[in-house]
């Protein structure tokens, strides 16, 4: 029940981190200002990051821990 | 004068003035007046005077009493103290022991409330600028809180409700009485210390409605130094909409109730996956929108000139270069023609001067000046030789021996060498010499006067 969360999946990027670059891919696009064969590449990894994004929301499961104070103030 | 026969020690004076005013005075008062000297010694015992206008009442508050007042004394507020009068034998005086201070008017704690606020507001602890951003997304919230309250319960439904994707972490602190505070505190520096291993990225810090008493935790220093020393941001939410603690006003985010502390602390999940839709849309489009850019690019240049008739190019290119040979040719024919008639023009002006006319001129200027010039000089030399020849004839005339020539002589005396000018210059038997001209000397001797 204490045991320390998170600490997975650490090649893939956090929601943030994957909103954060969903943007910068989408203005990129936008802009025009990059060549084709990137603008592909970067629409591939948008939509990955966006399924990436849902994945990470479907796959929520409300997480509750506790931390005890005696194993606290033992520290 | 049989009182005057009895000696009474110190002690036993000031024991029968104890024993007067405890038989005489009431266990318990309440005293209004107005603070004056108030000194908190080291030790956390207070002496200070109780004044109104007819005098002053010395008065002391010990620490284990005193530290159960919320606000600090200060020097002319006006207070209720609740205690007994006693002797203090050591100082020879009576004094009020006080075991309750009110402030009079706003309440103490209202007054504490007040005090704090505008300390540590003084100190800037709730600076703008000292307030941290919440992270969009987080990912581990610890919620510090009473785990038996119902604040536990609104915190977590309130979070989960919107946005699944985070972990909770519930720490179990008092949240009211005595060391609650410090209980809290100690939390948030713990929380700090772990981020290595537990990965918290915000924290709440709350508790349900209550008393102004109940909810005093959130109001005392160590909670706020606490909360305003944390690295990991910190929202509050306390109470109700209406009550604001100290708590509140240092946290990096206040949420009024623990139920809005779910929107204060993480996005809705149904906006957030209307976003994600819009951007997938976005990228959709704007992909399509390059796409057929570049066709129709592409479709443009394949009807392109260049690409079907590919000669045609290079013919131009000659075309071009006859073009511009002529052009070039045609410059430099007109130029020339134009220096050549600005050379026929100058010919002609310079014709129009007739040089050898000039010269001509001027040459017979010259002759005609030299003529004046000799003429003029010739005329001087003339003028000049006149002024010169009458001094010169002159000058001759006076020279004596001219005068021979004409056959006149000099005659002198022979004896005396002078020139006889007259009879008397000479003797009878003097021998007189005569010049005449051409140096010749005649010499005769005196024979009559």
């Amino acid at each position: 029940m204490t045991k320390t969360p998170v600490k997975k999946k650490q090649d893939k990027p956090t929601f943030e981190q994957a909103v954060a670059e969903l943007k910068q891919i989408v203005d990129k696009i936008e802009d025009g200002q990059i060549p084709l064969e990137e603008s592909l590449g970067q629409y591939e990894k948008g939509m990955a990051l966006i399924q990436h994004c849902r994945t990470i929301l479907q796959q929520a499961e409300k997480r509750i821990e506790k931390i005890s104070a005696n194993q606290d103030s033992e520290e | 004068m049989a009182t005057m026969d009895r000696i009474y020690t110190v002690g036993q004076v000031n024991g029968l003035v104890q024993a007067a005013l405890s038989q005489s005075l009431p266990a318990r008062m309440t005293v209004r007046g107005e603070v004056r000297d108030f000194r908190c010694h080291h030790s956390g015992h207070c002496y200070f005077l109780l004044k109104d206008t007819s005098g002053v009442l010395p008065c002391v508050m010990w620490s284990s009493r005193f530290r159960s007042v919320k606000f600090m004394p200060e020097n002319g507020m006006s207070v209720l103290a609740t205690g007994y009068v006693d002797v203090y034998a050591q100082g020879g005086k009576y004094q009020f022991y006080i075991d309750r201070l009110d402030p009079e008017g706003t309440g103490a704690l209202q007054k504490a409330f007040e005090q704090m606020v505008a300390k540590l507001k003084a100190e800037g602890l709730f600076g703008e600028e000292h307030k941290q951003s919440l992270p969009s997304f987080p990912q581990c919230i610890a919620v510090l809180t009473s785990e038996s309250g119902a604040a536990w319960h609104d915190i977590a439904d309130s979070i989960h409700g919107r946005w699944p994707a985070v972990t909770l972490v519930l720490c179990p602190v008092p949240v009211q009485g005595e060391g609650a505070a410090a209980r809290m505190a100690e939390s948030i520096a713990r929380i700090n210390a772990r981020r290595a291993d537990l990965p918290v990225d915000l924290m709440i810090v709350g508790r349900g409605g209550g008393s102004m008493d109940d909810l005093w935790a959130f109001n005392e220093e160590v909670l706020a130094r606490a909360i305003f020393a944390s690295r990991i941001p910190v929202i509050s939410a306390v109470g109700h909409e209406v009550d604001i603690t100290v708590a509140d006003l240092v946290a990096d985010a206040r949420a009024s109730t623990p139920t809005q502390a779910g929107v204060v602390a993480v996005p809705d999940e149904a906006e957030v996956s209307e976003d994600l839709a819009h951007m997938a849309r976005r990228l959709s489009v704007s992909l399509r929108a390059r796409l057929d850019l570049c066709h129709s690019q592409f479709a443009n240049l394949e009807t392109a000139d260049v690409l079907r008739r590919p000669d045609r190019m290079i013919h131009d290119r000659h075309q071009w270069l006859d073009d511009w040979g002529e052009t070039m040719r045609g410059t430099v024919r007109d130029r020339v023609r134009a220096a050549q008639d600005g050379l026929v023009v100058y010919q002609a002006q310079i014709g129009h001067l007739e040089p050898y006319r000039l010269l001509g001129r001027h040459r017979v200027a010259v002759g005609t000046l030299a003529g004046c010039l000799e003429s003029a000089i010739t005329a001087r030399v003339a003028q000049r030789k006149l002024l010169l020849e009458a001094p010169a004839h002159r000058l001759a005339a006076l020279n004596p021996k001219s005068v021979l020539g004409r056959g006149f002589t000099i005659t002198r005396n022979g004896r005396t060498g002078t020139l006889v000018r007259h009879r008397e210059a000479v003797q009878l038997g003097d021998l007189l010499v005569t010049e005449l001209a051409g140096e010749n000397i005649i010499e005769s001797k005196v024979t009559k006067q």
